[in-house]
C-alpha cells in the first residue's frame, strides 16, 4: 500500500468533505491544495474564493512556495476583484465553506493564531494575528479547521482568541457577540480524526478516525475531551486514494512544497 | 418598538486598543484645502516623494497583496531615510511591515497580518513596537470608512473575540432592527504607498488584477505617493476608462519604478524572486538582517542602484518566467 504524509492524508479527508457547486474561502498552504484537489477530483464546480479578490480561479499548478494572489494563484478567475466586495460576499452569506488552519483550538472551536505565552504586550512567542481567519470563522457558513493533532495544540482555553467558534458554547453566544445568526465550525480535521460539534453543546465531537487510529489514541493527543459519536456511527476514514496522491505528487505539488515527502 | 431600540443604541463592548480618531469635518477640510485637482506633472524621484510626504511619527498604509506589487521600491526608501515612530496599517503584507519594523521605523503597528519574519515577531515580543490587533477585512474596512468620510462603519466580524478587545472596535445594538454588530473606526492615514501597473504624469492609475484596498486607501489618505513601472499618456486612461483605479486627483507623487516591486511579483510583467526571498527569510536574526538592509537598503542610493545589485540576468529572468499576461496586460 502506497505510504503518505500527514498532510497529505489531511488534504485528502479535506477535500472529500467539500460538496459540489459551493463557494469555499481558502488561504494559503493546506486549504488551497484541499480546494484544488476536491476541484480536480470530486467537485469540479466549486468556486474558490480568496480574500485578496480572485473569485473562482482556475489555479495554475504546480503549486510552488510563497504562491499566494500571483498571476498563477489568480489564473482564469471568473472575477478579479478586491478585498472588501469579497469580505461582503462572506457577510452576506454567499460563502459556503471557510478553510481555517490553527495554532491552538479550543472545544467550541475557538481558534488562537495570535500569541502563546506572555501577556498581551510581551507576548512570549506571537504569530500573524487575524489575516482574514476572523472573517472566515466569524462569516463562512461552515468553518472547516485543518491542524495537525498535538497535544499542545488541543487546550481547554485557548490563551487568545483570535477567530470565533461557538465562543462559550451557551445558546446565542455567537448573535450576541455581534456575529451572524448561522455560521460557525462544521468540521475539525487533522492527521488522527474528524471532528463536528454536537448541535445543542456546540462541544466538539469525535466522528471519524484516520486509518490505523483507536479512539483512545486520538484522546491521547488532545489536552480537552471532545464528544464521542457512538461506536456504530464511527466513522474509518479511507486512506489517502492512489488517484488522489497521483494528483497531488504529479500535477498540484510536485515540489511537496505543502505535502510534504514520505519518510 | 421603535423608541425601545432607540433607546438602547450604546455601546455594549469597547476593544481597548489606541485609535487614530480624526474629526470627519477636518479630514474633509484638509481633502479641500491640500489634495489640489490641478494638472501638474507630478513625477519625482523616490527621494523626494519619500522626504517630502513620509514624515516621522506618520501613519503609513501601504496597498499590496502579499508578494504581490510589494514590497515596494519606496518601502526601502522609507528605511534608508530613516523615518521613525511611524504607525502602519499591516494589512495582506508579508514582508512590508517586517522590513520598515527592521529598519526601526515602526513604533505601532495595526494588525490586520502582521507579516513573515522572525525579526518581526522578536520585535513585537520584546515590546520594540506596539501592536494593536485588527482582521484583514476590519482593516480594509476602516479604510472604507476613511474614504467615505464617515466616522465608522458596522460589521459582522470581530466580535467574541480576543482580537476584538484588543482592537479598537465597539459592539452595539443598531438603532435599525435591534441587532448588535461591531463597529469599525475610520483610518485616514497621513500617507499611502501604492505600486500600480500604470500611471499617467497626473496620478491617473491603474492597478491590473486583484487587489486589497488602492481606492479606498488612496481616497482615505492625506497624501498619496504612487510608484509605478510605467508612465503612459493621459490619452491612454481616456480611451479605457473602466480601467482607471485610482483618478489623478487623489495622489500627490509619480515615481517611475520598473521593477518596483522586486522581489515580489507584478502579475503579467515578473515573476518573484524565489532566491531573494529565501535570502529575506533567512535573516532571522537582528545581525543578519543588519547584513541584508546594508546589501539591499543602505548601501544603494536608489532603487536604480538596488536594481544593479540584483543584476540583469536575473530580472530578465523573472520577467521570462512570469507566463501568464491574459487578464493583465492583454
Amino acid at each position: 500500500m502506497e505510504k503518505y504524509t500527514n498532510v497529505e492524508l489531511m488534504i485528502c479527508m479535506a477535500a472529500r468533505l467539500v460538496e459540489d457547486e459551493r463557494t469555499v474561502f481558502v488561504g494559503y498552504g493546506m486549504p488551497q491544495i484541499a480546494a484544488i484537489l476536491a476541484q480536480r477530483l470530486y467537485a469540479p464546480n466549486i468556486i474558490q474564493v480568496y480574500e485578496y479578490g480572485a473569485v473562482g480561479p482556475e489555479v495554475a499548478t504546480p503549486f510552488r512556495r510563497n504562491m499566494m494572489a500571483d498571476a498563477r494563484n489568480s489564473y482564469r478567475a471568473l472575477a478579479w476583484t478586491t478585498m472588501n466586495p469579497i469580505m461582503w460576499m462572506a457577510s452576506a452569506g454567499y460563502i459556503d465553506y471557510g478553510f481555517l488552519g490553527a495554532a491552538q483550538l479550543d472545544p467550541y472551536g475557538n481558534i488562537n493564531s495570535t500569541m502563546i505565552g506572555g501577556t498581551y504586550e510581551r507576548p512570549g512567542r506571537r504569530f500573524t494575528g487575524s489575516g482574514g481567519g476572523n472573517e472566515v470563522a466569524s462569516l463562512c457558513l461552515r468553518t472547516v479547521i485543518l491542524m495537525r493533532h498535538q497535544k499542545r495544540k488541543f487546550v481547554e482555553k485557548v490563551e487568545f482568541i483570535t477567530s470565533p467558534g461557538y465562543l462559550d458554547g451557551s445558546p446565542g453566544a455567537r448573535e450576541r457577540a455581534g456575529l451572524p445568526r448561522d455560521g460557525g465550525p462544521y468540521r475539525v480535521v487533522t492527521d488522527k480524526a474528524i471532528f463536528d460539534y454536537d448541535e445543542e453543546t456546540r462541544r466538539m465531537r469525535l466522528i471519524g478516525l484516520a486509518p490505523g487510529t483507536t479512539v483512545d489514541g486520538v484522546l491521547a493527543e488532545m489536552g480537552f475531551e471532545p464528544l464521542v459519536a457512538p461506536a456504530d456511527e464511527l466513522m474509518l476514514m479511507e486512506p489517502p486514494r492512489l488517484a488522489e496522491l497521483e494528483m497531488l505528487r504529479e500535477d498540484i505539488d510536485p515540489d511537496r512544497v505543502i505535502i510534504g515527502r514520505v519518510g | 418598538m421603535q423608541r425601545a431600540i432607540e433607546d438602547t443604541f450604546k455601546v455594549l463592548e469597547s476593544g481597548q486598543a489606541q485609535v487614530l480618531l480624526q474629526d470627519v469635518d477636518d479630514v474633509r477640510a484638509w481633502m479641500r484645502d491640500n489634495k489640489s485637482r490641478a494638472l501638474v506633472d507630478k513625477r519625482m524621484t523616490e527621494q523626494e516623494a519619500v522626504s517630502r510626504f513620509v514624515h516621522d511619527g506618520a501613519y503609513l498604509s501601504y496597498d499590496l497583496s502579499s508578494m504581490v506589487r510589494g514590497l515596494a521600491s519606496l518601502e526601502r526608501e522609507v528605511v534608508r531615510q530613516g523615518i521613525r515612530d511611524l504607525w502602519v496599517a499591516a494589512k495582506f503584507t508579508l514582508l512590508d511591515t517586517t522590513i520598515l519594523v527592521a529598519g526601526g521605523c515602526v513604533s505601532k503597528i495595526d494588525v490586520g497580518f502582521a507579516g513573515l519574519g522572525r525579526t518581526l515577531f522578536k520585535a513585537i515580543e520584546q515590546g520594540r513596537v506596539q501592536i494593536f490587533d485588527w482582521s484583514n477585512g476590519t482593516l480594509a474596512l476602516r479604510h472604507l470608512a476613511g474614504a467615505m468620510g464617515v466616522p465608522f462603519l458596522p460589521t459582522r466580524s470581530l466580535g467574541g473575540t480576543d482580537t476584538f478587545k484588543h482592537s479598537g472596535a465597539k459592539l452595539i445594538e443598531e438603532p435599525f432592527t435591534g441587532k448588535r454588530v461591531v463597529l469599525v473606526p475610520a483610518v485616514n492615514p497621513d500617507v499611502a504607498i501604492i505600486h500600480v501597473n500604470q500611471a499617467d504624469i497626473y496620478g491617473n492609475a491603474r492597478i491590473f488584477g486583484p487587489s486589497i484596498t488602492p481606492v479606498e486607501t488612496a481616497m482615505a489618505s492625506k497624501r498619496v505617493v504612487l510608484s509605478t513601472e510605467e508612465i503612459i499618456e493621459t490619452e491612454q486612461i481616456r480611451r479605457s476608462p473602466n480601467r482607471t483605479t485610482i483618478p489623478y486627483f487623489l495622489v500627490d507623487a509619480v515615481v517611475l519604478a520598473p521593477y518596483g516591486a522586486h522581489p515580489g511579483t507584478c502579475p503579467g510583467l515578473y515573476a518573484y524572486d524565489a532566491e531573494h526571498l529565501d535570502e529575506f527569510f533567512a535573516a532571522t536574526t537582528d545581525e543578519a538582517m543588519q547584513v541584508y538592509l546594508d546589501k539591499y537598503v543602505y548601501g544603494v542610493a536608489s532603487h536604480q542602484e538596488y536594481l544593479e545589485v540584483i543584476g540583469i540576468e536575473k530580472l530578465l529572468s523573472l520577467r521570462e518566467a512570469e507566463r501568464i499576461r491574459e487578464g493583465y496586460y492583454v
